[in-house]
């Protein structure tokens, strides 16, 4: 079983590095670089501005390390089929779990110490604790983010019934107990308080892992989701296939429909737009830019640059919006219904425009705000019309005639 | 005449699947497509439906082909796949009138075949629910459902009775039969041969491609006659030529 925990670690971290190669490329060192020693610029200056004995210094360091604390998941690496085929293998699924605890400390301990080393400086000025007392804190904050990961691992089981014992507000509340101590008393006792606890656990999943059931569907959904939220981080820098967004029902926004009447005609706008709506991966999309573009452009003062930053922000959407073109061509009546296919460009040049025409007035509106200039605002109105008219009218037909065309 | 499948050689890729395949759906006739796993009756369907064009031979129903005018040949068909096909976005209401939509139906006079068919399927209560998280049964009812709303003059069901309880399977044969007397075709691939035996007016037997036999059961019981009584029987007898 430590067997199947590696080969599926090895395929796991292939991955990770798959896309961190993507996530890292030079631009992106090169801004990281610059933003750290920026930040680290302005802490030791920040630091440089305090002095001993401030209330808040101690409730700044708990509620860091208590956040710090709850870093660092539990990767179980368990897959949906795992609850068919590994379940009559169920008791030796207790080894591959240990050995998925042990890989998961590995970077949650280390994000626990890099914290703790950063929070040193705040709190020898602000606190004047010594180098020891530091470390020992560290040690608290490590034995205590083992003691959460045991509890992790604990709660696989259905040692408790149906509640598990891993909920966040039982997490939170011993982190906050445990370091405040620390912080308020001595670090020792953080360090034996976070060891009683550690021991603790570890010796009632010792006795009770053997007579449970493991939770399959529940750690099955967990472990998705932590992939779910690491590959929505990729999906900021490239493009994850693993990722099929989420569908939400999104009533409140029913009223968005109304307009199109279920005529023949319609059928595709009537699709396209609530599968636009309720979807969330090209609405998201849409969402995402029209929002960094909006806070962007209030920020930006001049003449030229907004216009050119608003034309620049249309064609991003416009042009991430293609693909949504395809987005039924799996579904087997998008092909059997008769519904001409130059409906279906229609329709969604219809969709297109509407969207680009509600981002274009949200950034002008930012824009008249930001530079308060008749010239700027009548220029930008004017490039947006031009642009949104040629994007969806122009351009995306013809575009997505080529693209049908090369598929057959 | 209704449908007209001749000498179609066709598959996924170049290489054929289809072997010169031949039959036909009269009106008003029910016609079962049987045939083992991978005998191509799925690929026969995919050609009949339009989403493979067949390298040789035609397909014609009522004297359209999908050439001559896709638009008129694809308003006769309706379609209920063996694994149901669902938008995932949609609820079961916004399904049916996509359906209503594609089909240009009486928009009044679809809504109330549809109510009457939601009340069989005991669907009626889950208008606002999104149909992909149903289970399969509900989800193949849903397809039942979106079918038959349709004035169609074929009807292409693939396996419907795997999944389906008994009461709606019952009450798929029950439709099946009331578009029948309504002059509609059906044709249908199943596995489940006894069910077949009572309700098809015909069978096509497909084997690796070729059709094998082809007829009422009576004369599929003249032509092997050594085979036995059911098509069941037959079925079995077909297949063990190739398996000796």
């Amino acid at each position: 079983m430590t067997a199947l925990f590696k080969t599926r670690l090895q395929r796991h971290l292939r991955e990770m590095a798959k896309y961190l190669r993507l996530v890292f490329n030079d631009f992106f060192v090169f801004a990281l670089l610059f933003l750290l020693g920026g930040l680290g610029y302005g802490y030791s200056n920040m630091l440089k501005t305090l002095k001993s004995g401030y209330w808040w210094a101690p409730v700044v360091a708990l509620l860091v390390l208590v956040i710090v604390a709850q870093i660092g998941r539990f990767a179980t690496l368990i897959e949906d089929a795992d609850r068919v085929f590994l379940l009559p293998r169920e008791r030796a699924m207790h080894a591959y779990l240990v050995a998925a605890r042990r890989y998961s400390q590995g970077l949650a301990q280390a994000t626990q110490v890099i914290a703790v080393f950063l929070l040193a400086p705040f709190m020898s000025v602000t606190m004047g604790w010594t180098v020891l007392s530091l470390v020992e804190l560290g040690l608290a904050q490590i034995i205590l983010k083992d003691a959460l990961l045991r509890l992790d691992l604990a709660s696989v089981y259905q040692v408790t019934g149906q509640t598990r014992m891993n909920r966040w507000e039982f997490k939170w509340l011993l982190s906050l107990i445990i370091l405040a101590a620390g912080l308020w008393t001595l670090p020792l006792v953080a360090v034996v308080l976070a060891l009683i606890l550690d021991l603790a656990v570890a010796l009632w999943t010792a006795q009770h892992w053997q007579k449970q059931q493991i939770r399959w569907r529940e750690q099955i959904k967990l472990e998705d989701n932590r992939m779910l939220g690491i590959y929505r981080f990729f999906n900021m820098f490239t493009e994850v296939p693993m990722l099929a967004g989420t569908i939400k029902r999104r009533r409140y926004l029913d009223w968005l429909f109304k307009t199109i009447k279920p005529q023949h005609d319609h059928l595709y706008l009537y699709l396209f737009s609530r599968g636009m709506v309720r979807g969330s991966e090209f609405s998201g999309l849409v969402v995402r830019l029209t929002v960094i573009g909006m806070l962007l452009l209030y920020f930006v003062r001049g003449e030229w640059l907004p216009v050119v930053l608003v034309a620049l922000f249309i064609y991003l959407i416009g042009f991430q919006l293609l693909p949504f073109f395809q987005q039924y061509d799996d579904v087997v009546f998008t092909h059997v219904y008769p519904v001409l296919p130059a409906q279906r460009l229609k329709s969604f040049v219809t969709l297109i425009t509407l969207i680009l025409s509600v981002a274009a007035l949200l950034l002008w509106v930012v824009v008249v705000i930001a530079n308060p200039h008749v010239l700027t605002a009548g220029i930008t109105l004017l490039v947006e019309v031009v642009e949104v008219w040629y994007l969806a009218r122009i351009y995306t037909p013809q575009r997505l005639a080529r693209s049908t065309e090369n598929r057959g | 005449m209704a449908l007209e499948v001749s000498h179609v050689v066709g598959g996924y890729s170049q290489i054929p699947v289809l072997k010169d395949i031949s039959f036909d759906v009269k009106d008003g006739e029910l016609v079962g497509l049987i045939g083992l796993n991978g005998a191509g009756k799925s690929t026969t369907i995919n050609h009949v439906i339009g989403l493979l064009t067949p390298h040789k031979g035609t397909i014609t129903l009522n004297g359209v082909t999908i050439q001559q005018d896709s638009q008129a040949y694809k308003q006769q068909i309706a379609y209920i796949p063996e694994t149901p096909v669902l938008y995932q976005e949609l609820t079961l209401r916004e399904h049916l009138e996509v359906t209503m939509m594609a089909y240009d139906l009486d928009h009044d006079q679809a809504w109330a075949t549809a109510h009457e068919l939601l009340k069989t399927f005991r669907l009626d209560n889950k208008l606002d629910w999104f149909p992909a998280n149903f289970s399969k049964g509900m989800k193949q009812k849903v397809m039942i459902v979106c079918a038959f709303l349709t004035q169609a003059k074929l009807f292409i069901i693939d396996e419907p009775f795997l999944g389906l309880d008994p009461l709606a399977v019952n009450d798929l044969l029950n439709l099946i039969e009331d578009r029948k007397q309504k002059g509609a075709s059906i044709l249908m691939s199943t596995h489940v041969l006894d069910t077949a035996q009572r309700y098809c007016d015909r069978f096509v037997l497909l084997h690796d491609g070729q059709v094998k036999t082809e007829g009422t059961l009576s004369e599929l019981q003249a032509a092997l006659p050594e085979a036995g009584e059911s098509l069941n029987d037959i079925y079995l007898s077909m297949t063990k030529v190739d398996r000796a």
